[in-house]
Formats: C-alpha cells, sequence, structure tokens
C-alpha cells in the first residue's frame, strides 16, 4: 500500500533498483536517483506523446510543438530576459529537448544549484507555455531546415520509406519530423489543440538524478507542479492496429549519391512483449561487435563498410532492422542475400554459446554505462518510461540475463519470415565524371 | 559554485616517457581508458596522410602474439570495446572495459601498438573499406565544405590543410606494409599519455599500466615539426556543387595566426563562445531564433594546438533558398557583434558558461577520461583540472577584444557544398 513521505501531498509509491517513486495528487509521477556527493544534477520531464499521436495534416506536430515550448512561458520569457537559455545555458547547463515516437522530453544537466531553476522553468511551462503563431511562423523554417539536414542523409531517406512501407495505418508509418508540407502548414490551433490534449500533469514523468537533497526536491516539485491540475478530459488514445502484413514489401530510392545502402525490416512486438528481450540479444549476436555475424560475414569481408542490427524497443509493435551501408562495386541483391543467409542460419541452427555468453556481457556493460553520469541515466530512465513502465529498467536486465540459446532461436524462426519483412534499397546514380 | 570530486593522481611510468593519470569515479562496473603516443600523420608527408588511418584500423587484426580472431574474440568474451584512430601528431585508443580487465586491456592496446601485423589480406580490405567510406564522404555536405573551407586558407604544407578525397584515394592505392610497419616502428612510448578513470583501485591500474607499457620501444618522442600558414586571408569563395541535396552546409571564416600557448588563446576561445557558442550566444540569437534561417550555427576554434595555428569558423546550415540570405545576414551580424556585443556583461555570463560546463563534462567516466588525456598531451599538470576555471575567470575584456581583432571581418573566405539553386 502507498504510503506519505515526510512531504505532505507526496505520495511514496514503491522502489525498485535505487530509484523511487513518488507521485502528486495532480498524477505527476516523479522518479529520483540521488548520488548526494555529486556536482551535476539532471532534470528531465517526460511527457507520454510523440508522433504515434499524431495524424495525417499535423505529422510532426509533436516536434514543432517541442520547439515551441522554447519560446517562453508566463513567468519565464524573452521579455524578462528568464527563458531557459538566460537562466541555465549561462551557468553551463546542457539544456535540450527530443521527440520520438512514444514521447518527448525535456532536460536541464546543472551544477546542482541551479536545481531549482529548472524545476521552476519545467513547472511552468507545462501549462502556461506561449503557443503562437508568430513563433511558429519564423520556427518553421528552422524546423524545416532540421528536415533538410536528415533528407541530405541517404540513410535517414531510405529509414522514411522503411517505416512508411512497413506500416499502412498505424502512426509510426510517418517520422517524428513529419513530412515537409505537414511542417510548413500546420495551423497554430492544432498545435495549440496539441498541447491542451497531452501537456498536463497526469501525462508526464519528472526525473531527478544526481546531486540533491531528496526532501527538499519533493517540497520544490510539490510547490511548483503541485499548482497543476490534472486533464479533465481522457487522453486521446491510439487504437488503430497494423493489420497483418501478408508478403514482402519493397522499397528503392534512387538518387545522386556514391554509395549504396541496403535496410532490412522485419515486424516484431512491442516493448512490453516478453520475446523482445530474446529479440535483442538476437540483435548482438548479428552485429555487435567484429565477432558478431554480419560483420563477419560483411564488413570483415569488405563487402561492407558498416552494418547496424538495430531491435526498436517501442510501445506498440515495431521493427527490427538491419542497415548495411555497401563497399564500392558490391551488388545489393549479394548483400541481401548474405544478411538473409544469416538469419536462415539462426532460425534454423540457433546460435552457439559462446555467441550467447558475449551478448550478455555486452549487456552488462551497457547497464553499467547508463548509470555514468547524470545524462546517461536520464535518457535511459526516459526510453523506458516510454515504453509505459519505468520499472522495466531494472527488470529488462533481469529477463535479458534468462534468454537462452533455444530462446534466440525461436525468436529468429518466428519473426525474421520473408513475409513479415520490408527490404530498402538505396540506389546511388552515379555521376558520369 | 560547486567543485568537481573526484580524486586524480598523476604517475611517471614506461621508464618515465609517459604519464598515467587515474580518476576514480562513484562509477560502478564501468572503466574508461584514453590514451595516445606520439606518431600521427603530421610526421608523415602529405601523399602519405592515409598510412596512419589504415595502420589504425588495423591495429586489432592480427598481432605477432595473436591472431585476429584470438584479439577479437577476447574482446567480446571480456565485453571490451576497443578503437584505434590516428591523427595530427598522434594515434590514439579509446576502450570501455570491466574493473577486472583493466590489465588485460591495457596489455591489448600496448600489444596492438608494437606488434600489429598489417597482414596483405588485411590491407586489402582496409583499403576497400577506406574507398567507400570516402565514396560516402563525397555526398556528405559537411564533410565537404569542411574539406574546401581548410584548402582555402591553408598552404598546402600547412599540417591543417586538407587533401581532396580524390588525392586521398589515389594513396590509398599506393600504400604498402613496408609503409604501415614504418609508420607503426615511430609509436612507442614515446609521449605516451594514458587516462583511467572510473571504477578503478589506484594502485593496480598503476601497477598494470607500468607492466603494459614499459617494454614498448622509444618510438618518437617529438611532435613533428610545424610551420606557419603562409597563406593571406582573402574573400574566398568555394562552392562545392553535389546534386539531390535539400541542405547547403556553409564554414565561413579565416585562418588565425594564433596557438595555444598564445597569451590570447583563451581570450580568442571565450569570443567565439560569445559569437556562436550554445543557444544564448549571438549567432544563435539573431539568426535561428529571430530570423528562423537555420537549424544550427555555431563558432569555433578548429586546428588549433600548442605548436599550430590554426582557424576561426562560423559553420552554418541553409535552405538552398535561403543560402544568400543566411551568408549575408551571418556576415552583418558578425559585424554587429564585433562592434556592439562584447561587453563587460556578456563576458562575465559567458566565462560562468564554459565553466558550469567544463564542470558538467568531467561527470562521467568517458568525459572525465578524455579530459585527462588532453591536460596530458598538452603538457599540463594535474592540478589543471581545478585551474582551467582559473584560466577562464581571468579573461578581460580588453583581452577579449584585442582578440577581436585578430579576425579580419573583411577578408573572410566562404566554403559551401550542396545543391544551389543558381547554376
Amino acid at each position: 500500500m502507498a504510503r506519505r513521505t515526510s512531504v505532505s501531498g507526496v505520495t511514496y509509491i514503491r522502489e525498485k533498483g535505487g530509484i523511487r517513486e513518488y507521485r502528486l495528487p495532480n498524477g505527476l509521477q516523479i522518479l529520483l536517483v540521488t548520488d548526494p556527493a555529486s556536482p551535476v544534477a539532471g532534470f528531465m520531464v517526460t511527457y507520454r506523446v510523440g508522433s504515434r499521436n499524431e495524424k495525417i495534416g499535423y505529422t510532426g506536430a509533436t516536434h514543432i510543438l517541442e520547439h515551441l515550448m522554447f519560446k517562453g512561458s508566463a513567468s519565464f520569457n524573452k521579455e524578462n530576459k528568464s527563458t531557459v537559455w538566460h537562466l541555465l545555458e549561462t551557468k553551463g547547463a546542457l539544456v535540450s529537448a527530443t521527440t520520438w515516437t512514444d514521447r518527448t522530453n525535456y532536460f536541464e544537466v546543472v551544477p546542482r544549484e541551479h536545481l531549482s531553476t529548472a524545476i521552476a522553468i519545467e513547472a511552468d511551462r507545462m501549462r502556461t507555455a506561449r503557443i503562437n503563431e508568430k513563433d511558429r511562423h519564423s520556427e518553421m523554417t528552422v524546423v524545416r531546415n532540421e528536415f533538410e539536414r536528415g533528407e541530405n542523409l541517404p540513410s535517414e531517406a531510405l529509414d522514411k520509406q522503411i517505416w512508411a512501407l512497413a506500416y499502412e495505418a498505424h502512426p509510426y508509418h510517418h517520422s517524428t519530423i513529419g513530412w515537409r508540407s505537414d511542417i510548413e502548414n500546420v495551423p497554430i490551433e492544432r498545435l495549440r489543440k496539441f498541447y491542451d490534449d497531452f501537456y498536463h500533469p497526469d501525462n508526464a514523468t519528472v526525473t531527478v538524478v544526481g546531486g540533491f537533497n531528496e526532501t527538499e526536491v519533493l517540497a520544490e516539485l510539490k510547490k511548483k507542479f503541485g499548482e497543476h491540475k490534472a486533464h479533465k478530459e481522457a487522453y486521446p488514445s491510439v487504437y488503430t492496429e497494423e493489420p497483418l502484413q501478408e508478403g514482402e514489401r519493397r522499397a528503392v530510392v534512387e538518387r545522386a549519391g556514391s554509395t549504396d545502402l541496403l535496410d532490412i525490416a522485419h515486424k516484431i512486438p512491442g516493448a512490453a512483449h516478453a520475446d523482445i528481450a530474446a529479440l535483442i540479444i538476437l540483435s548482438l549476436v548479428l552485429s555487435d561487435d567484429k565477432t558478431s555475424r554480419l560483420y563477419s560475414a560483411l564488413v570483415d569481408t569488405a563487402k561492407a563498410t558498416n552494418v547496424t542490427t538495430t531491435c526498436w524497443q517501442f510501445r506498440d509493435p515495431s521493427l527490427l532492422t538491419t542497415y548495411v551501408t555497401l563497399a564500392p562495386n558490391q551488388t545489393l541483391a549479394e548483400v541481401e542475400n548474405i544478411v538473409k543467409d544469416e538469419y536462415k542460419n539462426i532460425a534454423q541452427k540457433g546460435i552457439t554459446r559462446d555467441e550467447l555468453t558475449r551478448a550478455k556481457r555486452t549487456i552488462r556493460a551497457v547497464i553499467a554505462q547508463r548509470r555514468d553520469g547524470p545524462y546517461a541515466l536520464l535518457s535511459s530512465l526516459n526510453e523506458e518510461i516510454a515504453t509505459g513502465d519505468w520499472t522495466r529498467f531494472v527488470t529488462f536486465p533481469e529477463a535479458l540475463a534468462k534468454v537462452t540459446a533455444a530462446d534466440v532461436k525461436r525468436v529468429a524462426a518466428t519473426y525474421l519470415i520473408d513475409r513479415q519483412s520490408t527490404i530498402g534499397w538505396f540506389r546511388a546514380i552515379r555521376s558520369k565524371k | 559554485m560547486a567543485q568537481h570530486q573526484h580524486q586524480i593522481q598523476e604517475f611517471k611510468i614506461a621508464s618515465g616517457a609517459g604519464r598515467l593519470l587515474i580518476g576514480a569515479t562513484s562509477a560502478k562496473d564501468t572503466v574508461a581508458i584514453s590514451g595516445s603516443v606520439l606518431g600521427g600523420p603530421n610526421h608523415l608527408a602529405h601523399s602519405l596522410e592515409t598510412v596512419p588511418g589504415i595502420a589504425a584500423s588495423l591495429m586489432d587484426a592480427g598481432t605477432t602474439k595473436r591472431s585476429k580472431s584470438e584479439i577479437r574474440e577476447s574482446l567480446a568474451d571480456r565485453g571490451i570495446s576497443l578503437s584505434f584512430w590516428s591523427s595530427g601528431d598522434r594515434t590514439y585508443f579509446f576502450a570501455n572495459c570491466f574493473p577486472e580487465n583493466i590489465s588485460f586491456t591495457l596489455t591489448l592496446i600496448a600489444e596492438c601498438l608494437h606488434s600489429a601485423l598489417f597482414q596483405a589480406s588485411e590491407l586489402d580490405k582496409a583499403v576497400v573499406r577506406a574507398r567507400g567510406r570516402i565514396a560516402e564522404t563525397k555526398s556528405r555536405t559537411g564533410t565537404r565544405a569542411s574539406i574546401a573551407f581548410a584548402q582555402s586558407i591553408y598552404d598546402a604544407k600547412h599540417v591543417n590543410y586538407v587533401s581532396s578525397l580524390e588525392a586521398r584515394e589515389k594513396a590509398l592505392g599506393k600504400i604498402t606494409r613496408n609503409e604501415l610497419k614504418k609508420f607503426s616502428r615511430l609509436l612507442g612510448r614515446g609521449g605516451l599519455v594514458l587516462a583511467i578513470t572510473g571504477d578503478v583501485k589506484v594502485p593496480a591500474a598503476r601497477k598494470a599500466a607500468e607492466a603494459a607499457f614499459t617494454s614498448l620501444p622509444e618510438g618518437t618522442m617529438a611532435p613533428a615539426l610545424k610551420s606557419a600558414n603562409q597563406n593571406q586571408n582573402a574573400s574566398r569563395e568555394v562552392l562545392v556543387r553535389i546534386p539531390d541535396k535539400s541542405n547547403i552546409d556553409v564554414i565561413l571564416g579565416a585562418a588565425l595566426p594564433l596557438r595555444k600557448i598564445d597569451t590570447l588563446y583563451y581570450p580568442a576561445l571565450v569570443l567565439a563562445d560569445m559569437l556562436g557558442g550554445g543557444f544564448a550566444s549571438h549567432l544563435m540569437r539573431t539568426i535561428r531564433e529571430r530570423d528562423g534561417l537555420t537549424y544550427d550555427i555555431n563558432t569555433s576554434l578548429q586546428g588549433i594546438a600548442e605548436d599550430t595555428d590554426g582557424a576561426f569558423r562560423v559553420w552554418a546550415t541553409f535552405s538552398p533558398e535561403l543560402y544568400e540570405k543566411g551568408v549575408e545576414t551571418i556576415r552583418k551580424e558578425m559585424k554587429h557583434f564585433f562592434i556592439h556585443e562584447i561587453t563587460a556583461d556578456a563576458l562575465a555570463q559567458k566565462k560562468e558558461e564554459i565553466i558550469g560546463s567544463y564542470l558538467i563534462g568531467l561527470s562521467t567516466t568517458n568525459g572525465l577520461a578524455t579530459v585527462l588525456r588532453g591536460l596530458g598531451e598538452e603538457g599540463h599538470s594535474v592540478s589543471f583540472v581545478n585551474e582551467f576555471p582559473d584560466i577562464i575567470r581571468a579573461v578581460t575584456l580588453d583581452q577579449v577584444k584585442e582578440a577581436a581583432t585578430l579576425i579580419p571581418l573583411t577578408k573572410l573566405s566562404v566554403a559551401a557544398a550542396g545543391t544551389f539553386r543558381k547554376a
């Protein structure tokens, strides 16, 4: 049963792995990880809204809104020279925000004496951010340039095609930056509605890590964030499910360039599914280090300059992707076959004990490094919050430790199948010079 | 202002030729090893500039003691990540490992530096991979603009001059095993700097470092000799045309007759940050925040070392339709900044920002290792970790204004890469 803390009105929920969870009456979830000796503290607000909450006409809205959130709020703004840049970046703080499929986060890593300023700024802009047309107009070209920078990269162009083809109905169809025409034309009213729909305490998690006094911080959070009321309306739900894929899909992107790229994607379940742990191990066996299957088959043989397999851990069913940058004079078809052969090999024969041991060693290293400094810890917790269950930060390593070689063989056979795949080729059009 | 909390100790190792810096932190189960030895592209003729990179990429591909698979499997079995690279005067290494594997990791690093085999079959494959990376670079607007800028402001003998991608491709075809071996003989304990940070016990780490590196040969013992840039600043403009690009990368700047040992180095560093370091800087507030012309713009000192003059650069990205307006606005805002914005208040604010940011940079195992390696390479004492904030605090407004006079606003060069509207 939940119990009260020394700060009245703040409810203690639980502790796992040195992370203590509290809740305010307005529904705000609070996670605290103290390192009392540290001179640095990290503060983050994660909103459970991302590009999965967008629809046609306002793709990229979550991200544009993230930009507009830096235009000031009722108490912290340009007029009184009290924006987050004036008050915190000028103290050396690392200040930024990111948007992705399932969440948006705002964070500050600060010399610990400035933590209360970070709390005050984030609490204020949770409900009083200035979302106006003048700022949308000037920021649109900024965001469009961010989109253009991504489009400059063949890998990003191919990636967008893969997701757009793999997802017909579910909003993972579009990338988080959105379509260009939506970036240019989304009305300010739509962005304001988006803010009003999702930016409330009961749709957010505050995380504080590093050097701070727990009682003082809880009191500060209660004072600043406690002013906001829980949302009166139900949050818009994402009920669209991706229909079953019934055959391999293929995309080709042709542009001027000198390098061909291959991307192979297979449908996998969402992050909460029990098979994800084995799929993570599978991705490490395929491309984690220089002993991995695909590195040995492609990079070590100079057929490719790079290979990366990623098991995307999203809230809804997602993809396992292998992305290959081809070396000169290699063909996309040949490299595609090599990747598929390795997939089949694992699905039919499984992995070795050594491969399983190595993958688990890598996971031990990742677990250690994600607690190395305030930013690493905030960032890791952020992605777990996005999946809908922060305790996964603690429980998922336990699940990974239990994965067997048989589990890896089974998930390879279950998910790495052609009819659930989407293949992307970036074919560079070489100049004749 | 809080101080960093790490205890850092320094020792002489490798018969006095090397510096060992150990920073035990509160991190658990992770150790960072960051180091370098003298010997890099600066020690070779420009025509051999691709040799160090290829050599570094093959250091874990077999030694006189272990085969490639033995090395790679032993790293993977222990969960160690290890990389080598070479630039400037040095060849670098970086590893993350578990506390129980510090000794093994250090031993392997020394072995790879000293006794890599550079087998012919591995060389052939490394050359193919390097050609592939050059091919990728051909369509990268940022790298192409950067190369064009360096070629525009430095004379061809300067260490910061960058050869064309075509020249590098040509040079790759001529690399021999003998050249790799000859280069690797430069790499010894000379100028060794080794930083070990994280979950580390100092006596054991010291003993492991001493055991691993003492047997290394001396190697090259001095940085390469450099000549000062002979190019005169002039308003040069180079456009690198790459088809099918949505974004243009542009660099504006000039060569700067400044080395790290010069009095105006730190004032120039602060000046660059006031102009274009972070969201609160002048160029971000105007070009991005006010005018919406770019996603990112920043200013930096580039290629400057203790014994090397370098450059002052403004880097930005623009839509093709905003390119001309963007460059014009940068010039206008730089002029405005140099006349009106170098004030006592702005300086005080920027100094506080740099000091705070430095403190935050020390809060990770990898960040601390990188800082310690850097101060070791630059010959600073370990106390420099605490002295750096004082050096920044001591920068005066007059010094910053004097540093500003080194930047020739009317003779800035421009290099841009992308798809331009005008032919």
